[in-house]
């Protein structure tokens, strides 16, 4: 009895220990859970090795914020710029304000930028209803997987990211506003044990108009024959599109897909002559994506193969009536169709290892064929001025139908925690080309964690950006010339910042950056060949701030100023062209119940320097407020938004450049936005 | 004038509620009722066979104190472990000596307030935990935060406390934390 009393206290002794080794290891598996979850929502941003803003859609829309563009003016040291197709380009610090492909857009982490321009205009308009979030990644320090940010990233997430025991994001939405704006779509997940789905979908139109001033035929863009011909009307800036986006996940399968059919009006025309209201430019966007990734002992495997369709696709007036080109008069004008279809596939490997303690080795490459596969190019008759189009495909193209790019890009990385305050990230990342190569870029940066409420982070990187298709091989066009000489556009960059966390949701983050701009690839309206024409040292300090001012509202506020010389090969030092020295936006959301909330979201960007040789004065600094009332109904799960932007209706210009549309390109003014919510 | 000030940013945060991060309260949701198990002495602490875990808000939180109860029946379904669990909602204003609580986890309120749940706690001998890593200070016991990682914190001053006993294997996993830390 007495040996069997004991042996029973030891058999519970023995239960209990068993049982919180059991708890203990739950424990530690939920954490890690968290960590993955962290790391992935960038919750723990402040932690990583670069400058990093995270904008979430659940304030956005609070603040009546449109789509993506719309989010990303709010974003520290990034301004916008345009161009006659009205190619919008969110400018990372002031980097070369004319060239496109300097940040990376990437959903869902497939980089969607086109292949055409390098840009990613199109995608601008995403309603920021299909978003989750959007992690912005400023300095060349993004650079991950083969994939190059010069100038930083922009990852917007959709609800494809979902987490098991987290709330539904199923949703369908509605939009109505100015110019006769509508949208609508829908947002659903499909989940079981293994299996994942996500759909979604959104169509959107207006019919956007606004005053362009004198065309660009007004500062001889034409030739002097040309210069009365000139019109001052309104450009067609008008949207419509619609896109379906597919996410699958299987065991450790996943398939990333989408379609964009992206139609809009010819804006400011090919050859600066305003177009008629229904000329339009086609960029549809279409790609897949395979990936496979695996944990096997202390490696992590990641395979990505993927396929990305683009085109360049206008239809429009190219002249005016009565202009004379070469001495041939094209008495009805002359039209043109200009076609061009694009290929990027590619397949990347990278390998983790985790088998050494503290640290995290990354080795893999990315291999990328980029090719055009369809070209035709159709003008008015050249030789008669008749208006008729002929096809000038073989004879006289516009883009170099066999146009074609290999790269290979390989890297390496260790990710050292030397110990637990100071974590050391230092590689090379190495990249060839069939034309001219970027070759070895190295990386270090280190973070030290002196506490929770204070981090410090230093960097040190380079990066290039390869020439884009447009600036490459674009033919016989008097706006724009392509040279296969170019070699990419490099930089280096410093970077310094300090991040001081007041709560888990308030934080202070300052930077200072320090970036050298080389071979950056510019044209002008005299000199249409795109050249590596220019260098610029550019330098600045950005500071973050989000928190509160009372416990039912919330603060978000930076501001950036920037500096820097610009300079052509060997040449005297000016002052940057086209960029503002100084940002500073910000929102504030004041809750007054559960239910309802009032938002207002303040911009102001200052002057802008014209280019040496631009007599033009300055581009005007501007102030713009938005203002936007939001009701949640939480039993029938609707939401219900009513935005004013730009409410003193502040004239906004994007700067163009010289000889083109002296009055700048004008953004809209004020205008309404009504946003219905239905979740699910 | 200053007093009317105070009083309105006072009446503002007592209407309105605390702004709260969703995932660190998914965290401490998951985490915090498994910690409490690793009390040697959780036995001690069953009211009626059961375990109470009651939480303490202020009255503009209901809505995340409801939020947090449903995130804990979701992912517990009624059991802590083996034992059967109950969650209760108490109001800051309705917590006493006399609240049926086996642990408290204390949401964001007033520094008064905070001292009063540490004390109460204390006083009941329960573990307390915390949303806010920064009311340790007041004499709750432990709190989480994601940081790099997901960290939690244990106050110092509760490490030999005579009615907590957490086993060995839980130390490992916490970072020590005292008043002058914080």
């Amino acid at each position: 009895m007495k040996y069997s009393s004991k042996l029973f206290l030891l058999l519970c002794f023995t239960s209990l220990q068993l049982q919180a080794e059991d708890l203990v290891s739950s424990i530690f598996t939920d954490m890690k859970q968290f960590n993955v979850i962290a790391t992935q929502t960038k919750q723990n941003e402040h932690y990583q090795p670069y400058i990093i803003s995270v904008l979430h859609s659940k304030e956005l829309e609070k603040l009546g914020i449109s789509n993506l563009k719309e989010a990303l003016t709010l974003v520290p040291g990034i301004d916008m710029a345009t161009d006659n197709f009205n190619n919008q380009t969110p400018i990372f610090r002031g980097s070369n304000p004319f060239a496109y492909g300097q940040s990376k857009l990437l959903i869902d982490g497939v980089v969607v930028n086109n292949l055409f321009f390098d840009a990613y205009s199109e995608y601008l308009s995403m309603p920021i209803e299909m978003i989750k979030r959007i992690e912005i990644i400023r300095g060349p320090g993004s650079k991950v997987d083969g994939i190059n940010a010069y100038a930083g990233s922009i990852n917007v997430i959709t609800y494809a990211e979902d987490f098991k025991g987290f709330e539904s994001n199923d949703k369908l939405v509605f939009k109505y506003g100015s110019y006769d704006y509508r949208m609508g779509g829908f947002v659903k997940n499909f989940r079981t044990k293994e299996f994942m789905t996500h759909i979604d979908f959104y169509y959107q139109k207006d019919n956007k108009k606004i005053s362009s001033g004198p065309d660009g035929l007004s500062q001889g863009s034409l030739g002097a024959a040309n210069v009365g011909l000139s019109q001052s009307e309104k450009a067609p800036l008008w949207l419509d599109e619609y896109s379906l986006g597919l996410n699958v996940k299987y065991k450790d399968f996943t398939l990333k897909a989408r379609i964009l059919k992206h139609k809009q009006g010819s804006a400011y025309g090919i050859n600066l002559a305003l177009p008629q209201d229904s000329d339009r430019l086609k960029l549809p966007s279409y790609y897949a994506q395979l990936g496979y990734a695996k944990k096997i002992n202390d490696f992590n495997i990641d395979i990505k193969a993927g396929l990305q369709y683009g085109a360049f696709d206008s239809k429009a007036k190219l002249v005016p009536d009565g202009a004379n080109l070469g001495g041939v008069v094209f008495l009805d004008g002359a039209y043109g169709e200009h076609y061009a279809k694009q290929r990027v596939l590619y397949q990347s490997s990278y390998v983790k290892y985790s088998g050494i303690e503290n640290h995290q080795i990354t080795l893999g490459y990315r291999v990328t064929q980029e090719k055009t596969i369809a070209m035709t190019s159709k003008l008015s008759n050249r030789a008669t001025g008749d208006a008729a189009l002929v096809d000038y495909t073989n004879t006289l193209p516009f883009f170099d139908k066999d146009a074609h790019r290999n790269v290979f890009a390989l890297s390496l990385q260790d990710e050292y925690d030397v110990n637990d305050k100071l974590s050391l990230l230092y590689g090379v990342n190495y990249e060839s080309t069939s034309y001219k190569d970027a070759g070895f870029e190295p990386r270090v940066s280190l973070v030290y964690y002196k506490d929770f409420k204070n981090i410090f982070k230093a960097m040190y990187s380079c990066s290039h950006r390869n020439p884009s298709w447009q600036e490459m091989f674009t033919q016989n066009n008097r706006a724009r010339v392509g040279s296969t000489d170019l070699k990419p556009e490099k930089v280096t960059s410093y970077e310094l910042a300090y991040i001081r966390n007041f709560t888990n949701e308030s934080y202070l983050q300052s930077d200072v950056f320090y970036l050298v701009n080389k071979n950056q690839i510019y044209n002008s309206a005299t000199d249409p060949v795109y050249r590596n024409s220019a260098k610029t040292d550019i330098y600045g300090v950005e500071l973050e701030y989000k928190g509160h001012i009372f416990a039912n509202d919330e603060v978000y506020a930076n501001y950036t100023y920037l500096d820097g010389r610009y300079s052509t090969d060997g040449g005297k030092k000016y002052n940057l062209p086209n960029v503002s020295h100084h940002l500073a936006k910000g929102y504030y959301i004041y809750s007054f119940s559960g239910t309802l909330s009032l938002g207002s979201t303040l911009k102001y960007v200052s002057s802008k320097d014209r280019a040496k040789g631009d007599a033009r004065s300055k581009v005007k600094a501007y102030t713009t407020v938005d203002t936007s009332l939001n009701y949640k109904n939480r039993h029938y799960n609707y939401t219900v938004n009513v935005s004013l932007k730009n409410i003193f209706d502040t004239d906004v210009r994007y700067p163009s450049p010289q000889n083109t549309y002296v009055d700048d390109y004008a953004q809209a003014r004020r205008t309404f936005l009504l946003t219905l919510k239905k979740s699910f | 004038m200053i007093r009317a000030l105070l009083f309105s940013t006072l009446l503002i945060q007592l209407l309105f509620g605390y702004n709260y991060d969703d995932l660190v309260l998914k965290a401490q949701s998951s985490i915090f009722p498994k910690i409490m198990l690793l009390d040697k002495k959780v036995q001690n602490k069953l009211i009626d066979n059961k375990i109470i875990y009651t939480i303490v808000y202020d009255t503009s939180d209901y809505e995340t104190a409801l939020h947090v109860k449903e995130y804990i029946n979701t992912t517990f379904k009624g059991h802590f472990g083996k034992y059967p669990y109950k969650i209760n909602l108490v109001d800051f204003s309705h917590l006493s000596p006399n609240t049926e609580a086996s642990a408290l986890y204390v949401l964001k309120s007033s520094t008064d307030n905070i001292k009063k749940a540490a004390d109460i706690a204390f006083l009941k001998g329960i573990i307390s935990f915390s949303y806010d890593v920064n009311s340790l200070k007041y004499g709750l016991v432990l709190s989480l935060m994601i940081e790099k990682s997901t960290i939690l914190y244990l106050n110092t001053k509760y490490l030999h406390a005579k009615n907590i006993d957490f086993i060995d294997s839980l130390l490992p996993m916490v970072k020590f934390i005292d008043k002058n830390g914080i």
